[in-house]
């Protein structure tokens, strides 16, 4: 029951802080109750888990609860414009990702809110490689085969997605704009049905995050030809990347990082930012998030700064492929 | 089978590890605890009372509890939340049986037949028998996973999008046939409810379809915002016009017996059979196929029964057959999931979920991987039944007490668990609103002799129906001929219009009949 | 305050030829429904070659929701039947009130004020109540709930006001 006390007695420093106390102290006292953390999509999914398993730890460090709060709905972007409207005082955080904080600014005309106009970026948490996958006897046996193919085949071969908007169908478009194909989209209601036709062989091929792919991948039900990031992943040491199998071009991360509403002060920021690189040191945490084939960020890609260029890219980077295909 | 038996001996092994104890206040004595066990009956526990609130269904239930199994070890925490999902569902049929609020598509039908047994005062067996059929149906497809499970990964692959459309398309006729009344008003609530499945983001293009620029509405209406509203509140304004205490004194009065008598067994068992029968089948497929079990298991028993009429009006083989039906589709959905590491609905998603968090990324390794946790799975399944049936026996006279309850301190009650259960869904007052705009519909509805059960299946078969219908047009190049000409598919098809031609003809005969005797007086 | 649905003598304008009003009613709104989602879905696009657009079920499932609706008005025409049920104000409103109050104020007041509020104005829709005990069992129940989502389920749900949080 300590918990009444506990927010009574915050309540009551909320008001002295009104009565001209002044910010920096209260926030010298951060975090004094339970932060709230947005997460845009399912409890269990790819993003859920790396946000539960960093602000785990995160919560030892700040020694506050972190609640996370699932909020589904329009590929995340219900959730983050609900966290753009949430008080600056740092007490409501979202995890969000490269749907929710890049591609969305393409793919949403009326998006409610903009990525960067509307947070503060607080610090990366983890990449998730982008695999190009393909049903298991699909002719091509490489990706140069598979290029070759698929430019020869166009109006015939089909190409899963999660679904409008999901880092399958966002990574696909890149890979198919740098190819300069436009083959049918078959779209399916989450990576689950996806993963389900493109195991049973009913569509031919299709880009996924890396954490859904490997154990089909392991298990020789799917084939992949390339992961598109700079280097090989730990849990796929077999799977060349993109540069080394001829198409440097294509490169895809997805990534989940946290935000904080514009406004939120900058030592708040910096105690949350702190935090998170403290988490990502931990033995621990680094495991659990490399057996999800995570990419953890290198120490200068961790600063509120790094993430907030990151996010400037790749807005940057979505725009043109995206505002094409619609 | 000798695999199998050590198989489920491994499994069983698992489930009934005994943890020694050694408190300080015994001195060093040490007692052994079946930790498993006992997590299974916390996990069934916790999940049906929960599951029980009206206005928290099965996929609420079991993410709204997940968290707090991210602290147990792996095995321990799949066991646990296992049992909270089979809770969960049972707890979702007691809501239906005493209340007429189903929390998921399923217990549509159970409360078709299961609230008219509590109106006449037979909540008692109706929750009895729901217990004892889902019991029988755990154990048959425990045993069917444990033997067949690696083949029968086949069926869910040789699904494609051509033969779901046959599917849903068959399972839109079952809607039809369970209406009570008349038939045309069932196909207009069906495309009602079709119609309001196509609210949200269209999955091909994105484009926002009938959803007016509210946020909410962006991913469509939710099931248990919409089952709340037409039923739950619906239901609870009806009664407030109709003078609720009477009515209520008149259930109180007549309640007989909590146990199914001889004859109520008797009548059951063969539906039961048929129930667990069909369920197993459709519980494989993934994407949709356990969410026409129940109804497809209602219409069959419906369309032999020598008296159709009774179903609809407290038929105890109503609420047998749907509810074993659900039970068996709900283990043998594990199948997908065990063989190829793919979540064939969103309970089984968050159960991934669950095994992510814990470092198991499910594959279609995993059952040689991790032999003891899938097999320690399927044999905490078979406990979760027994635990259920356990806890839930002696606790129909609790439920059927509830009854007893003034309705108008159990109305108020009512309207805020359903209000809380709908808002902590996706934490949106707007879900809430929604639901109470629903309830308008429903009480509507009511009054005009409309019956929301087909409305809510043509919501809940309506996206699965369009979505598998455009995929498949897409893979065949605009081809209509691919769902006859694929053999399941095909198949599907002609069952769906030999039923249809069966449950129409006697309609309009009747039809005409009326119009005859009619003009003649 | 009971309805008996079916037999009531009200003075109706609906004209005498209509022999099953319930139906004819129903019907007619079942159209009407039909008519304003082929109006809501007309900004969708329709097929493309032999891919679905996003307007063609919508469409599809709006015409047909058109013609069930005028069927079901025929047969009010042409069949005996029903009059039209009795609608009662009280119930309905102070249900609907109570759902209400419960989703402007969870969020903003916390759940000790929405749960409390919306159960005593729910309770309003019967005049059956008897007001101290109603306030009683709320108090209870309010506790109950309070105790329960985010304690023992450990719900993001806020207890108090926000303005005496922050």
């Amino acid at each position: 029951m300590n918990w009444y006390g506990r927010s009574l007695a915050s309540g009551f420093l909320a008001v002295l802080a009104g009565m001209g106390l002044s910010s920096q102290a209260q926030a010298q006292a951060y975090p004094t109750r339970n932060i709230t953390m947005i997460v845009p999509f399912a409890a269990g999914g790819p993003t859920d888990v790396i946000a539960r398993i960093v602000t785990g730890h995160m919560a030892q460090t700040l020694g506050q609860a972190i609640i996370i709060e699932n909020v589904v709905g329009a590929g995340g972007t219900t959730a983050t414009t609900r966290a753009s409207k949430a008080t600056n005082d740092g007490y409501t955080l979202i995890t969000g990702h490269m749907g929710t904080h890049a591609a969305s600014v393409p793919l949403y005309p009326k998006l409610a809110y903009h990525p960067e106009k509307d947070f503060e970026p607080v610090g990366m948490l983890a990449g998730t490689p982008i695999l190009i996958l393909a049903r298991k006897d699909f002719p091509p046996k490489d990706l140069k085969e598979f290029i070759t193919y698929v430019k020869a085949n166009e109006s015939k071969v089909n190409a899963a997605h999660a679904g409008i908007g999901s880092v399958s169908n966002v990574s696909c478009e890149l890979l198919n704009s740098i190819l300069g194909v436009k083959p049918i989209g078959v779209p399916f209601n989450g990576t689950g049905p996806a993963m389900n036709a493109l195991v049973a062989g009913q569509v031919d091929y299709m880009c996924d995050q890396i954490v859904n792919a490997v154990p089909q991948i392991n298990g020789g039900t799917i084939k992949a030809y390339a992961v598109a990031t700079a280097e090989r992943n730990p849990s796929l040491p077999n799977v060349p990347t993109t540069t080394e199998a001829g198409l440097p071009a294509f490169q895809a991360q997805a990534w989940n990082a946290i935000f904080a509403p514009k406004g939120t002060p900058a030592d708040v920021i910096a105690k949350l930012n702190a935090a998170i690189v403290k988490a990502l040191d931990d033995e621990g945490v680094r495991k659990r998030l490399l057996e999800l084939g995570s990419v953890i960020p290198a120490p200068a890609d961790r600063t509120p700064a790094a993430l907030g260029t990151l996010v400037k890219n790749e807005i940057a980077k979505w725009t043109p492929v995206l505002k094409a295909v619609n | 089978m000798g695999d199998v038996f050590t198989n489920l001996g491994l499994g069983f092994g698992v489930v009934f590890q005994f943890v020694q104890w050694t408190p300080a206040f015994l001195g060093g004595m040490s007692i052994p605890i079946p930790v498993n066990i006992l997590l299974c009956l916390i996990g069934a526990l916790v999940g049906t009372l929960v599951g029980v609130l009206p206005g928290i269904g099965t996929i609420a239930t079991v993410a709204m509890l997940l968290p707090i199994t991210f602290g147990l070890p792996p095995v321990g925490a799949l066991i646990m939340l296992a049992g909270i999902y089979y809770g969960a569902q049972y707890g979702g049929s007691t809501t239906s049986i005493l209340v007429n609020i189903p929390g998921e598509a399923g217990s549509v039908v159970t409360a078709l037949d299961g609230f008219q047994m509590a109106k006449k005062g037979r909540a008692g067996p109706a929750l009895a028998i729901a217990a004892i059929g889902s019991f029988f149906a755990g154990c048959v497809a425990t045993v069917l996973i444990a033997l067949l499970g690696a083949p029968l990964t086949k069926i869910a692959l040789a699904f494609g999008p051509a033969e779901y459309f046959s599917l849903m398309v068959l399972g839109l006729i079952f809607a039809v046939v369970l209406a009570k009344g008349s038939v045309l008003k069932a196909i207009a609530m069906i495309v009602f409810g079709l119609l309001l499945s196509m609210v949200g983001s269209d999955i091909e293009t994105g484009a926002s379809r009938m959803a007016f620029n509210i946020p909410e509405l962006a991913d469509g209406l939710g099931f248990a915002t919409l089952a709340m509203g037409l039923f739950g509140f619906a239901e609870i304004i009806r009664n407030l016009d109709a003078g609720g205490e009477t009515d209520r004194k008149l259930v109180q009065e007549k309640v007989s017996g909590l146990m199914p008598t001889g004859k109520d067994l008797k009548e059951s068992t063969p539906a039961i059979l048929r129930g667990t029968m069909l369920g197993s089948i459709l519980g494989i497929l993934p994407g949709g196929g356990a969410t026409i079990a129940s109804f497809a298991a209602y219409t069959f028993e419906k369309k032999i029964a020598k008296d159709p009429s009774k179903f609809g009006h407290g038929e105890i083989r109503g609420v047998a057959a749907p509810e074993s039906a659900n039970n068996a589709a709900a283990q043998t959905s594990f199948i997908p999931l065990l063989t190829l590491g793919i979540p064939p609905n969103a309970v089984m998603a968050l159960m991934v979920g669950a095994m992510t968090i814990h470092g198991i990324v499910p594959g279609p390794q995993v059952m040689q991987k991790q032999p003891e946790l899938v097999w320690g799975m399927i044999a905490s399944m078979w406990v979760g039944n027994l635990m259920l049936l356990i806890i839930n026996l002696p606790m129909v006279g609790i439920w059927v007490r509830l009854l007893r309850v003034p309705y108008r301190l159990m109305f108020p009650a009512i309207v805020i668990f359903c209000c809380i259960g709908i808002y902590s869904v996706n934490n949106a007052p707007t879900d809430v609103m929604i639901a109470g705009a629903f309830g308008l519909v429903g009480y509507w509805l009511i009054k005009h002799d409309f019956e929301p059960a087909p409305l809510l299946l043509g919501m809940v078969l309506g996206p699965l129906m369009e979505e598998n219908l455009r995929r498949a047009l897409l893979i065949s190049r605009g081809d209509w001929s691919v769902f006859l000409t694929r053999p399941l598919s095909a198949v599907l098809m002609a069952i769906a219009a030999a039923l249809l031609v069966l449950t129409v003809l006697p309609a309009l005969r009747k039809k005409r009949d009326e119009v005859f005797v009619e003009s003649e007086n | 305050m009971n309805a008996t649905p079916g037999h009531a003598p009200v003075k109706s304008i609906i004209p005498k030829w209509v022999r099953n009003p319930q139906e004819f009613v129903g019907g007619i709104a079942l159209m009407a429904i039909a008519l304003f989602a082929l109006w809501a879905s007309s900004d969708l696009q329709g097929m493309r070659g032999f891919s679905f657009g996003a307007g063609t079920a919508p469409r599809m499932f709006g015409f047909l929701l058109l013609g069930l609706g005028a069927l079901i008005t025929v047969v009010g025409v042409v069949t005996e039947g029903p009059h039209l049920a009795k609608y009662h104000w009280r119930g309905p409103f102070f249900v609907t009130v109570a759902i209400l109050t419960f989703a402007f104020t969870i969020r903003p007041m916390g759940m000790i004020f929405a749960a409390m509020a919306s159960f005593m104005i729910a309770a309003c829709g019967t005049p059956e109540t008897r007001w101290v005990e109603t306030f009683i069992v709320g108090v209870c129940l309010t506790a109950f709930c309070c105790l329960l989502f985010p304690y023992a389920l450990g719900l993001p749900l806020q207890l108090l006001p926000s303005f005496m949080i922050r």
